[in-house]
Formats: structure tokens, sequence, C-alpha cells
């Protein structure tokens, strides 16, 4: 009996610790603390090593929805060694510390607006069109305003409802030989 | 320590973007509310409608698309239990009235129950209430549907007074400034004071299935598989939402060799929500 009390006050205080760690976590995950987010460098992973936005970005070739990377979609490569360069422990104990959901993307597309990620890339829009690149073909001004800022980070912040209507017209983009798309208001807005 | 802890614990975590109804903000009034307005409407019906006969709609003349959408309301099966405004409400997250409106039966939904009937937009090809709006924000889609474009609204309520059936709804309230919205479906954003409001037929409903369509499957979109809400709704599927120009539609079955009728009122202005009656 006495046994039995001690296994259950340890399952308990497991219980207990649990609960207020991950309260803490969670909170960890809303704002994240200096120095725990990895810096981390899109050209290094896409251009020299090319991989895809979608790799990380879930959804960006088939859902509605592109969203940002957890911890664990970094781990799944970055638990092994992958390169000598003597910086990858620092990453590692950058990575160790960093809260589950590091980066914290909030749309800024409004509620109105119907925007589907996975038709776009079906009909062979580049996620660069709209989100701008540091080697930007020219065609979209989007990407002009903002290049130097985008070497590193990537946003369609700058996008308007008529750079969406001057593509879907073929207005831009004469060049890719894209199909030309729906205008009607109710296509895009609800 | 920590693994233990992974073990046995059950740590909720919600990734950015996934978080569940209740994490939206979803303050607002209980269902009890919604429940009660519905009752209360009901109560106020307003007499009965004078029903004519009328076509299947066909492809109307600006259409460009091989679709029409619209809906049959087989009244041999309704029983006006009034099941479809309260779907309609959570779907499309119509708001409350202030009890002075409701006292005087003036409520948001967009089915109202007339002499036991219900009613909502007819989606008429030739929709006299588009005709009439100074700022496009009511017009047609190729597919058949008059659909409001809500952010470009100005409030003149042209429209509404155009309507021949009055299935416009105004929004003379802040609704949710007076705690009277609640937001039950994330996909449908919530209106805001001075702009008209009606029926969409669901149009976020076929504007989801289209675009999961393009992304999924190969040929025309024909929006099979969509259900309006008031549809899903019924408990005796008296109403059945399809496609006009599609044969293998749920609604050219339902209709075919059945009688159609609409409102006297819009019989002429080729409605695309029918009434069936009699003969099967």
């Amino acid at each position: 009996m006495k046994y039995m009390v001690v296994v259950f006050g340890v399952v308990f205080a497991f219980l207990m610790a649990d609960f207020f760690w991950s309260q803490g976590n969670f909170d960890s995950t809303l704002v994240p603390g200096v120095g725990t987010i990895p810096d981390f460098d899109h050209g290094l992973h896409g251009d020299s090593i090319g991989l895809d936005c979608a790799a990380c970005h879930t959804g960006a070739r088939s859902a509605a929805k592109a969203y940002m990377p957890s911890k664990r979609d970094c781990m799944d490569c970055h638990r092994l060694p992958l390169t000598e360069n003597p910086g990858i422990e620092n990453l590692d104990s950058t990575l160790a510390r960093a809260p589950e959901h590091p980066w914290v993307s909030k749309s800024v597309l409004p509620e109105h607006v119907v925007f589907h990620h996975g038709v776009h890339s079906a009909a062979g829009v580049n996620c660069t069109d709209c989100h701008g690149m540091k080697t930007a073909s020219g065609g979209s001004t989007i990407s002009r305003n903002a290049e130097a800022k985008l070497a590193v980070q990537y946003t369609a912040s700058k996008a308007t409802m008529q750079s969406c209507v001057r593509c879907h017209k073929g207005e831009t983009f004469n060049d890719r030989n894209f199909k030309r798309a729906a205008t009607y208001c109710a296509a895009c807005h609800r | 320590m920590a693994v233990a802890g992974l073990l046995f614990g059950c740590r909720k975590i919600v990734p950015d973007g996934l978080e569940t109804a209740s994490d939206a903000g979803l303050a607002g009034p209980g269902i009890k509310a919604f429940e009660d307005e519905v009752r209360l409407a009901m109560s106020h019906t307003r007499g009965p409608m004078d029903l004519v006969r009328v076509n299947a709609p066909g492809k109307t003349t600006s259409a460009t698309s091989d679709n029409r959408f619209g809906m049959a309301i087989d009244l041999d099966a309704c029983d006006g239990c009034g099941k479809c405004i309260l779907a309609c409400i959570k779907e499309n997250n119509i708001p409350l009235v202030s009890d002075e409106e409701a006292s005087r039966g003036r409520f948001m939904h967009w089915i109202e129950m007339r002499g036991g009937i219900p009613m909502m937009c007819a989606h008429c090809g030739e929709a006299p209430c588009e005709k009439v709006c100074p700022t496009g924000a009511a017009n047609h889609t190729p597919d058949g549907i008059s659909a409001m474009m809500y952010k470009r609204c100005t409030g003149s309520r042209f429209c509404g007074a155009n309507c021949p059936v009055k299935a416009r709804k105004f929004n003379f309230n802040d609704a949710q400034k007076l705690g009277l919205a609640r937001r039950f479906n994330k996909g449908v954003p919530l209106r805001e004071k001075g702009v008209m409001e009606k029926c969409s037929l669901c149009l976020h409903r076929l504007q989801d299935d289209r675009l999961r369509f393009k992304t999924e499957s190969f040929g025309e979109w024909r929006g099979r598989g969509v259900k309006t809400a008031c549809a899903e709704g019924c408990p005796r599927n008296a109403i059945v939402f399809g496609n006009w120009l599609d044969s293998e539609s749920p609604l050219v079955k339902a209709t075919s060799g059945r009688q159609l009728y609409a409102p006297r009122e819009l019989a002429g202005l080729d409605p695309s929500v029918v009434f069936l009656m009699g003969k099967r």
C-alpha cells in the first residue's frame, strides 16, 4: 500500500512538473526571448543547397496557406552533423534553446480576400513572383522596391489588389505565358 | 525528468494559424440567444407568398461559365421548422438585433418565413438590385450567384429598395460594438455598420471547393458535392442545392418532372432559387 502511494506521488509530481513546465514553454513561443531564435539564412538553404520553399513552409505548393516551420522541421535535417563547419555547434545549441515555434508570421491577407497558394503554384507562379527576391527578373514592382530588405526576409506585404489584378488580366509577366485568370469580384472576395 | 514529463503529460501545442474557434477571440452571445431569436422571428412570420409557375433556370445571357448555382425548396417536404434559419446564422455569422428592432420584426436573418415557407434571395438572373447599385458592390458572378462585396458597399440601400421580395438586410447597427455579433464561422467575415447583406448561396463554400478542385483534380469545376448550410441543416432534406446546368447535379435530378414555382414579384426575373410543389 505504501509502495502504491509512493508510485502515485511520483507520477503526480511528474504531471504537475510537466504542467507548469509546459505552461512556461507555451508563453515563450508567443514572445520568444532574444538570442533563442536561430538566425536563419534563406540564401544558404535556398540558393546554395536548392531547398524548395515548401520544404519548410508547409503548404506553399499545395494548400491555401503556407506555414512557418517549427523547430522540429529544422531538426529533421539538423539532428545530423551536416558540415565540418565549427559554427554548426553554435547552431545546435541555439536550436536546443529555441522555442517550439521560433518564427511567428501574421498573415497580412485581409479576411475578405481569398488567396490559395496551391492554385497559384499549380498555375506556374513562383513564390518569388509575389514574395520578392534579390534576383528578381524585373516586371514586378513589388520585388524591385523591397529588393534590399528581402535578401534575408521575404514578404508579400507590399502586394496590393492592383498587383493581383494586373497579373490576372495578363498585363504583367507577359514572358511567362500564364493563363488569363478570373477578374470578377467574387473570384477572390467574400 | 523532462522525458518523463513528456511521457506523462498531455501537452497542447497549437501551431500558428491552427488555433481553434475558441481561441480566435470568439466573444459573443451564446447559441441560446440565437435560437430564441429564430423562434421570435418565426412568430413574426409575414403573409404568404403568391407563388406562380416558372421554367427551370437555364444559362443566363451574361454568363460566361457552364455553371449556374441555385436551390430548390420542396414545399411538400418542408414543415417550416426553421432549422435552416439557425444553420444559416451559424454559417454566415449573422448578428442578433436589438430588442427594439426585434419587437418590430426587423431581423438580420438571411432566411425568412413567409407564410410558413422559408424564403431567401432568389439570385435572379436579371437581378434588379444589381442594376441600381452605385458602387458595383452588388454584382453577378459567372456562376449565377448574385454576390455582395461588403467592402465596396457604401450603404445607399438602393438595392434593398429595388428588391421585389425584400430579401436584403441592412446593418443599421454596429453589431460587433453592441456585442450582438458572434463569430461562429471563421471563413466568413463579419459585416460592418452601414453595409447591405443577404443570402450569398454560401459563396465561401463554393470558393473553397473551387480552389480545392483546382489543386486536386482535372477538368471543369461543376461544384459537385457542395451544399449550402441551410440544405445541410434541413432535417427533411427539403432544400436541394446544385448546379442547374449540370445534369448530374442533385438539383437537376430533384427537380426533373416537378413543377417549379417562384414568388409572383420575381417570376419574370429568372430566379435561381425556386420552390417545388405537387406531382412527383
